[in-house]
């Protein structure tokens, strides 16, 4: 029962982390445990890693959080082990050297030992908690403890006490912690938890004790207290680590994708560019399959009848017409300008994004001229050619007018009546000629003009704007600046082209 | 039988069991086997070309002392070449057989609907098992004793293809409208899928196999490959050949050298008699090892220094 909950809390983290689980691979997870066991960590770990993860990146998330989580949330591997042993042989190495009495003697010399005692009596008065009586205490017979943390911290069983943390951490809903802050709470709750008050005052008792073995026992379990205290503290980072930072990058993530994109900050492109890729394979997923429906077309009868000639007119063998999908064209026009020069980064993104699913794309961009930059695009990586156009073409007072002239005469010739064709811009003109007389030729050879503006509806048709001119030749107005907009503009694109 | 659960009893038997099958297996490669078995679940194996994907199935295979059938994957595979097929042929010979038995039957019958009635009696006889024709995955779970199913090149087929295999992953049993379902008939095949990842594998697929991530081996365990390959290969001269391709890895190369690559290496270099690396010998053996002319050329310019830096 606590080993599924151990299984499902790694899960949980896991999924937090990026890392898609579903039930039936939990389910697979506990049967892989069953089979391997908690004992050797690696190969747990390598179990795990064929069960759950099932992309390579999602592996080496794996690794970080399986590494993060079984550290410490499940001493059950040899190296947490072998650190408590490592702790113990040290803390008896100390006792042995202050109290000096030939106990340890064997392999090390008189002399050498004679320093350390120096130097560890030295070091002792500056210890503000070392106690005198902790130096008269030989190893040797001691009591049983009598508190349940106390037997437990005793027992030396790593795996019971792991768990009564990982129980004490679920009853204080340690993975609700949301802030660092939160730590010294949770970490003291926990040890609460645990049975702290008992152990704290079974250790007062002892160390008051006139028996020496009780006394001893409770020197001993002091020691694991602290021990206990950090590895609490350990376990309560961790969980932070998990739970919280997750959480808030997925904040992040919901906060982007509302955010106007002009308000965007630099630093957070990067994470701004992986969302538009996740959701430009989302929206691929989904129309790749509605294009392969086409497939198949209609019985082709003449066909048919010939092929089936030979099974004495029987007809078992059917040939179809395959339809064949003119490819359309996408024709995307950004203003570049600095005003509206990240929407278009972030469109162009997400249209070339898509090639998958998304016909070709011509695109176009311009401040005052207007320049194709297909080309740009076609050689470099997105990122690399976005940044080449916003240098080349952005930066000059916009022209809607004179950008329409440019698009009509190098490629109206090209529009045809499969043709889209996205505007995207703020239609504030300077006060220029908006020539949407081009617009309209344009509007009545294609097969949508869909014009997206940055700016919100309400602002539209005042000062410079001329939204109301365009807007009358356009299929489709949309506001568009958020990549919630983006997102849903470009899918129903694809379901129109489709 | 009892051969197959002593070599899947542990994970160091499977290992053992592989390694005398010339298939030096890392860790990771033999506890997806094992739980493969333990669990009955498909593995899911990617990797780059050439790592020995194709080539573990086959092992497993023959370790196991199964049958191997395989399902090579490209696009427009369907139910009918993967599944089952009607034999066309043979029904439309025996209606053609049937055509005078016909008569008789029928003889005596008053009017249509008793006609019609007559021969619903002969019930479904075109479309039962006689006349079906098994592809390799009706062809895999009809498998008295078991197999090994190794679907090729998984990614190359197409997206509604993943859907088809999904029942047969999961449940090991096909359902064929016309006759109902066929279950697996005693032990489920052992399924191991792979993909080159030219494209991503569906979630619903993902979901129901495990899934395995073969890199390039380390240079310890390909020595160990080209050993077990070709053991006439002298020691020091594969620690040279492992390490040379290991440094061809890092660079940036159109098609980096796999581990088949590596071994058809180590033969040339057998053949040629040689003891040990020296440039000349690597620049006119390049074309083993490197498939575009492109590569090739990159490389000639690096060779003398990655020579000196692995020989010294």
């Amino acid at each position: 029962m606590t080993m599924d909950r151990t299984i499902s809390n790694f899960i949980r983290a896991l999924r937090n982390a990026d890392v898609r689980v579903s039930t039936a691979e939990t389910l697979d997870a506990l049967g892989a445990v069953e089979l391997v066991g908690y004992r050797d960590k690696a190969y747990l770990k390598r179990s795990l890693a064929t069960v759950l993860p099932k992309t390579v990146d999602e592996k080496d998330t794996f690794d970080a959080c399986f590494d993060q989580f079984f550290d410490f949330q499940d001493v059950r591997g040899e190296h947490s082990d072998s650190d408590l042993k490592g702790d113990e042989s040290e803390e008896q190495d100390g006792e042995d050297g202050e109290s000096g009495d030939g106990e340890g003697g064997g392999s090390s010399g008189e002399e050498p030992k004679g320093k350390k005692k120096k130097s560890k009596s030295k070091a002792k008065k500056n210890n503000l908690y070392e106690e005198e009586e902790e130096a008269d205490l030989g190893p040797g017979e001691i009591t049983d403890p009598k508190s349940a943390l106390g037997q437990l911290l005793m027992s030396n069983d790593r795996v019971e006490l792991s768990m009564a943390m990982a129980a004490a951490g679920e009853a204080t809903n340690v993975r609700e912690i949301k802030i660092f802050t939160q730590k010294g709470l949770y970490s003291r709750r926990i040890m609460d938890a645990m049975g702290l008050a008992d152990l704290n005052r079974e250790i007062g008792d002892l160390r008051t004790s006139a028996q020496v073995p009780a006394r001893r026992l409770g020197q001993q379990l002091k020691a694991r207290r602290d021990f206990l205290r950090e590895q609490t503290r350990d376990y309560v980072e961790k969980q932070f680590l998990l739970n919280a930072d997750v959480t808030g990058k997925r904040l992040r993530e919901e906060l982007l994708r509302k955010i106007k994109l002009s308000n965007v900050e630099h630093r957070n492109f990067r994470l701004i560019q992986e969302i538009v890729y996740k959701m430009a394979k989302k929206l691929s997923a989904l129309h790749s399959r509605r294009k392969k429906i086409f497939k198949r077309g209609a019985l082709n009868v003449p066909r048919t009848l010939r092929h089936n000639m030979s099974y004495d007119g029987a007809i078992f063998d059917l040939h179809w017409k395959s339809v064949k999908v003119d490819r359309p064209k996408v024709f995307a026009i950004c203003d570049v300008s600095g005003s509206v020069a990240n929407y278009a980064r972030f469109m162009l993104m997400f249209l070339y994004s898509l090639d998958e699913v998304m016909p070709k794309v011509r695109s176009f961009a311009f401040s005052s001229d207007l320049a194709e930059v297909t080309e740009l695009f076609n050689r470099n990586k997105i990122e690399d050619a976005i940044a080449k156009t916003l240098r080349d073409y952005g930066g000059g007072s916009t022209d809607y007018g004179q950008a329409l002239l440019d698009f009509k005469k190098n490629c109206l010739d090209d529009v045809d009546n499969r043709t889209t064709i996205i505007i995207l811009g703020d239609a504030r003109n300077n006060h220029g000629e908006a020539h949407a007389e081009v617009l309209k030729e344009i509007y009545d050879r294609s097969k949508r003009v869909i014009w997206l503006n940055p700016e919100a509806k309400l602002a539209w048709n005042t000062g410079d704007s001329e939204m109301r001119k365009y807007g009358a030749y356009s299929h489709q107005v949309e506001e568009c600046n958020s990549l919630m907009h983006l997102e849903r503009v470009v899918g129903n694109l694809l379901k129109q082209i489709a | 039988m009892g051969d197959i659960e002593k070599i899947a009893a542990s994970v160091a038997s499977l290992q053992e069991s592989f390694e005398a099958h010339n298939y030096i297996c890392s860790d990771q490669i033999a506890t997806a086997v094992f739980l493969a078995y333990q669990l009955r679940k498909p593995i899911l194996i990617e990797g780059p070309p050439g790592v020995g994907k194709t080539e573990l199935a086959k092992t497993a295979a023959e370790m196991f002392a199964l049958p191997l059938i395989r399902l090579q994957c490209y696009e427009g595979l369907d139910e009918s070449k993967a599944i089952y097929e009607w034999k066309y042929g043979k029904q439309l010979l025996y209606t053609q057989v049937l055509k005078e038995a016909l008569d008789e039957v029928l003889q005596g019958a008053k009017g249509f609907t008793e006609s019609v009635k007559r021969l619903h009696e002969f019930g479904d006889i075109f479309f039962s098992e006689e006349f079906l024709e098994p592809r390799p995955l009706l062809k895999a779970l009809k498998e008295e004793n078991g197999c090994v199913l190794l679907i090729d090149e998984i990614d190359k087929a197409d997206n509604e293809f993943e859907s088809l295999l999904l029942e047969i992953l999961s449940d090991y049993q096909v359902s064929i409208p016309e006759i109902g379902t066929i279950k697996a008939i005693a032990e489920p095949p052992m399924v191991f899928l792979t993909s080159n990842n030219t494209r991503e594998i569906s979630d619903a697929l993902k979901r129901r196999c495990l899934h395995l991530y073969i890199p390039f081996p380390d240079s310890d365990i390909e020595q160990r490959i080209v050993a077990a390959r070709i053991p006439e290969v002298p020691p020091e001269l594969r620690r040279q050949l492992v390490e040379f391709i290991h440094e061809l890895r890092t660079l940036d190369l159109k098609k980096q050298p796999a581990i088949s690559e590596t071994i058809d290496w180590a033969r040339t270099l057998v053949l040629l008699h040689a003891e040990a690396l020296d440039p000349k010998l690597v620049t006119d053996t390049l074309n083993v090892i490197l498939k575009f002319q492109e590569d090739i050329e990159n490389v000639t310019t690096e060779v003398n220094s990655i020579t000196a830096r692995i020989t010294k």
